[in-house]
């Protein structure tokens, strides 16, 4: 005979809660403790197996291919979705960076003497103002202690502070009396009375600094950096 | 839902046999091929009994058809990845039973107490505050309602290892084997979970039995 742990196993493996196998109802002839075990699993089996079985909706169909409508769309779309986007929008961002980072170091500038570009020369002229070959200057930039003629040139490769010479000795190649545009930007000269600032037509090509010239009464200064 | 099922009739798969005869997983197959007639057949035979395996997982009957229609979105969204090594009601029910036991969890993280099962017991599991009513009920209707309701939150009042077990082999009437495959389980551990659901089953409904 078998034990009663191996029938209750038997009982509960059961397909239908009150059909048993031959030695399982032999058993429970004998026995009235798994008679009662199989009576209790049995009434709980049909307990759960009674309860009103829920329907899907009648509208089921229809939300499905609905909500499947949208799934299907956003799987057409998949590269605007927010991870994409993100990588393209932050893509484009690193190579914002990279180019004002290259701009900013010097890359795109070119230093090679050979390929500087022409020197725009200012002379001394009553009217001041663009006009085609050599730019005049209009009054002439002379020493205030000396009344000696004054010489402004920037530096060769110095980009940022042009200098300023006395005399007619030519600097750099340039002859006396000019100075060039070569750091660009915006040049401000203050007159040799002191009273009124030139502004000079130049040439400004990318970052150039803003420059405020003050004809040897105050030292040379960045004002600022104009694009 | 008589129209779907005269259109499921009406389709012929391989040109010789109708809708209704063709097998689950050769209905995957055309699925696969783009054929939306055929995943209307699959919804037709399952919707009903995922939302009724998922509605006594849940006892949420709007959640349960949303849950529904999510399994039918995720068998037609990776009908190429299915494999026929088990039957298509293992796979689908996997499928819900996962997205039913992700919702529990999600409801348990949000700390929702029921008001029928505010305690719990010395192992953790949720105790039923229900009790009967004595009273003699005139209308059976009432009581029978009484007792579905009260076989509903038993269920539900399960730990959720137990709950998918027991509502798989005796609301849905799935094999141990079945069981198995679908909770990727032993099968002894499968006759485990379900001998130890019924006993706390049958503590909780003694007034029933």
């Amino acid at each position: 005979m078998n034990g009663c742990k191996y029938i209750r196993e038997r009982i509960d493996a059961a397909e239908r809660p009150d059909v048993f196998s031959f030695e399982v109802n032999e058993h429970l002839s004998q026995c009235d403790d798994c008679e009662r075990f199989a009576f209790e699993r049995s009434a709980l089996r049909n307990l759960l197996a009674e309860g009103t079985r829920v329907s899907a909706p009648v509208n089921f169909d229809a939300m499905l291919t609905a909500r499947l409508a949208e799934v299907k769309g956003r799987r057409a779309y998949w590269w605007l979705a927010s991870p994409g986007y993100l990588r393209l929008g932050a893509a484009t961002a690193g190579l914002v960076v990279m180019f004002f980072a290259a701009q900013y170091s010097g890359l795109f500038s070119d230093n090679n003497p050979s390929n500087k570009p022409p020197v725009i020369a200012v002379q001394p002229s009553p009217t001041p103002g663009p006009q085609p070959g050599p730019v005049q200057l209009s009054p002439p930039i002379h020493d205030i202690s000396t009344g000696q003629p004054v010489a402004m040139t920037s530096g060769s490769h110095n980009r940022s502070m042009p200098r300023i010479r006395r005399g007619g000795a030519p600097v750099d190649g340039v002859p006396v009396g000019y100075f060039t545009a070569e750091s660009g930007g915006v040049v401000l000269v203050r007159g040799s009375n002191g009273d009124m600032d030139v502004q000079l037509p130049t040439v400004s090509v990318g970052a150039q600094p803003l420059l405020y010239v003050s004809a040897g009464q105050r030292p040379v200064r960045t004002v600022g950096t104009s694009f | 839902m008589a129209a779907v099922t005269h259109q499921a009739q009406a389709i012929e798969l391989g040109g010789s046999r109708s809708a209704e005869a063709v097998s689950d997983h050769e209905l995957l197959a055309a699925i696969r091929d783009g054929d939306e007639v055929a995943f209307q057949e699959i919804v037709r035979r399952y919707r009903n009994p995922i939302t009724n395996f998922v509605y006594r997982m849940l006892d949420d009957y709007d959640r349960s058809v949303e849950l529904a229609q999510e399994t039918f979105i995720r068998v037609y969204t990776s009908a190429s990845r299915y494999q026929a090594n088990y039957s298509f009601s293992t796979y689908i029910y996997r499928i819900a039973t996962n997205l039913a036991i992700s919702e529990l969890r999600r409801r348990k993280r949000r700390k929702t107490v029921s008001l029928f099962s505010p305690f719990t017991n010395d192992d953790g599991e949720a105790v039923e505050i229900d009790p009967p009513d004595l009273n003699v009920l005139q209308d059976e209707t009432l009581i029978q309602n009484e007792r579905r309701r009260a076989v509903a939150r038993a269920i539900t009042s399960l730990p959720q290892k137990y709950r998918a077990a027991i509502v798989l082999r005796d609301v849905e009437g799935l094999s141990y084997d079945q069981i198995a495959q679908t909770l990727r389980l032993s099968e002894g551990t499968v006759k485990s979970r379900i001998n130890r659901a019924r006993n706390l089953l049958k503590e909780k409904l003694s007034v029933y039995i």
